[in-house]
């Protein structure tokens, strides 16, 4: 376990800033309890100071995790998120898509957000932003980019897609093994 | 009905297994309580020590520990929520220093020829006493004693002084000099210094000379198309080895790492939009879309539209109107 260090904060910051934008600040200076970013076996941890004091202590080969998993590096140096992010996202997005319940189960699946599937969006989402998908009664299920801006959306035909898919809580499931 | 069980016996037998805490000794130790430290002055049991050894040392071990736990319980003790504390006075050891004592900076050229001559050093009081204004000033800085004749609205001029001879500006250009003179000795002062420095320590000039070669070396030794990987190798040569990488403390104070991060967020400018967000005119501030929008909605433009909703393409056309 390390602090990151600047590139990496730029990457995990960049990536971060893809979903919540300006709130960003939010997450680095929390008004509750300071908390801080740490690396562990190139996964990227959002950790209370407190809690990360105290893993501290607990040698490398036995710490398997701590706090909240923000996502991995790869091993080209690019930063992914993981699905564990999603408390974080969600809580701070600036873009949502809602998706209606006969989309849900696709999307869940790790298919993308076809636009007969979608709810309800931002207002004045552009293209390629980063987004989080909730369902209609707003759980979070995961997240995406756009593909095309709000307004580009209404001429769609109802086949094409919407929003890609990067993460769903499918995964919890589906890379049991991996993802931790 | 059972027999009531005589249980003194088996106390008895149990405070026998358990030494007493009061521990006799002597001479006292030394406690340093402060440290949790304790010193055994006792001569060691000489016969003891050689008959059996571990079990010698482990119980004065243990009565020192004791000593020194006993020692712990007197002091005064607060409550707090991992359960009793005892306050530890300062600690009365004096630890000598983890650094070496700072060697002593070479003599300056003044420094030398007043050592030869015997000359004593003399304090200059910051404070001068001005018999005119009759109070103390200061002799140099904001309206020191040494700026007094660029100051004053009236000076004499020498009788052989040019025709455009200013006093101001000549006492200034002498002020200046001297500064700059001080300057130049000081410089001079170091050079001197590193010279000497320089001659006194010769091998460090000559590893460092070593150091340069090696590090040459070894670039000549990348430098092939293979980077070095296919070329012939010496016998005992040494392995190329790279720079280590360096992080951060783990443990930081959270403020620092904080104001870090935050400078590295602001470095990013996360709080620009994308280049095309920005060209669509999606600005934090004013969304210029959006505000068209209700303009031609609630505004004059919206004779044109007769419907609520706004056309499908209102974003381009609304755009070139503005």
């Amino acid at each position: 376990m390390r602090p990151l260090t600047e590139e990496e904060t730029k990457a995990v910051f960049s990536k971060l800033a893809n979903y919540v934008g300006k709130n960003l600040v939010h997450l680095i200076d929390r008004a509750d309890a300071p908390h801080c970013f740490r690396l562990h076996r190139d996964r990227v941890f959002y950790v209370s100071e407190s809690l990360m004091r105290l893993a501290v202590s607990v040698a490398r080969p036995n710490l398997v995790s701590l706090g909240t998993c923000l996502g991995k590096f790869s091993k080209t140096g690019k930063f992914r998120l993981h699905i564990t992010a999603l408390d974080v996202l969600g809580q701070y997005a600036k873009h949502k898509v809602w998706i209606k319940p006969n989309g849900e189960m696709p999307f869940l699946y790790g298919n993308h957000v076809a636009k007969a599937h979608l709810g309800r969006i931002t207002e004045d989402t552009p293209e390629h932003q980063g987004v989080v998908v909730y369902s209609m009664n707003d759980t979070a299920l995961g997240f995406g980019v756009t593909a095309r801006s709000t307004l580009d959306t209404r001429k769609l035909d109802p086949m094409a897609i919407v929003v890609f898919h990067q993460a769903d809580v499918g995964e919890y499931l589906r890379d049991e093994d991996t993802l931790f | 009905m059972r027999p009531t069980m005589d249980v003194s016996e088996l106390l008895q037998a149990g405070a026998s297994k358990q030494k007493s805490i009061q521990v006799e000794k002597e001479i006292p130790l030394d406690i340093d309580i402060g440290y949790l430290a304790a010193t055994d002055p006792n001569p060691i049991d000489e016969e003891e020590y050689k008959n059996n050894r571990e079990e010698y040392l482990q119980s004065v071990a243990r009565d020192n520990a004791q000593l020194l736990i006993n020692h712990l319980f007197s002091l005064p003790i607060e409550s707090s929520q991992d359960g009793p504390l005892a306050k530890l006075p300062p600690p009365t050891t004096t630890l000598p220093r983890a650094k070496p004592l700072p060697k002593p900076k070479p003599p300056t050229k003044w420094e030398k020829f007043a050592a030869a001559k015997g000359i004593q050093k003399k304090r200059t009081e910051k404070k001068i006493w001005d018999e005119e204004k009759q109070e103390f000033r200061d002799r140099w800085g904001r309206g020191g004693k040494n700026k007094e004749l660029e100051e004053q609205w009236l000076v004499e001029v020498p009788a052989n002084a040019p025709a455009d001879f200013d006093p101001v500006k000549e006492a200034r250009d002498a002020k200046k000099k001297r500064v700059a003179k001080n300057a130049a000795q000081q410089t001079k002062n170091i050079q001197r210094a590193e010279r000497s420095n320089a001659s006194a320590s010769l091998p460090q000039e000559r590893e460092k000379r070593k150091t340069e070669l090696e590090r040459d070396l070894a670039q000549t030794r990348i430098s092939t198309a293979s980077m070095g990987k296919f070329d012939k190798k010496f016998q005992g040569e040494p392995k190329l080895r790279g720079v280590k990488r360096k992080f951060d403390p783990n443990e930081k104070s959270a403020d620092s790492e904080k104001a870090s991060a935050l400078a590295i967020l602001s470095k990013l400018d996360t709080s620009r939009p994308s280049k095309r967000a920005r060209a669509e005119g999606g600005d934090d501030v004013l969304n210029v879309r959006k505000a068209i929008r209700h303009e031609s909605r609630t505004g004059g433009l919206s004779g044109e539209r007769t419907g609520g909703r706004p056309g499908k393409d209102g974003k381009g056309r609304g755009g070139k109107r503005k």
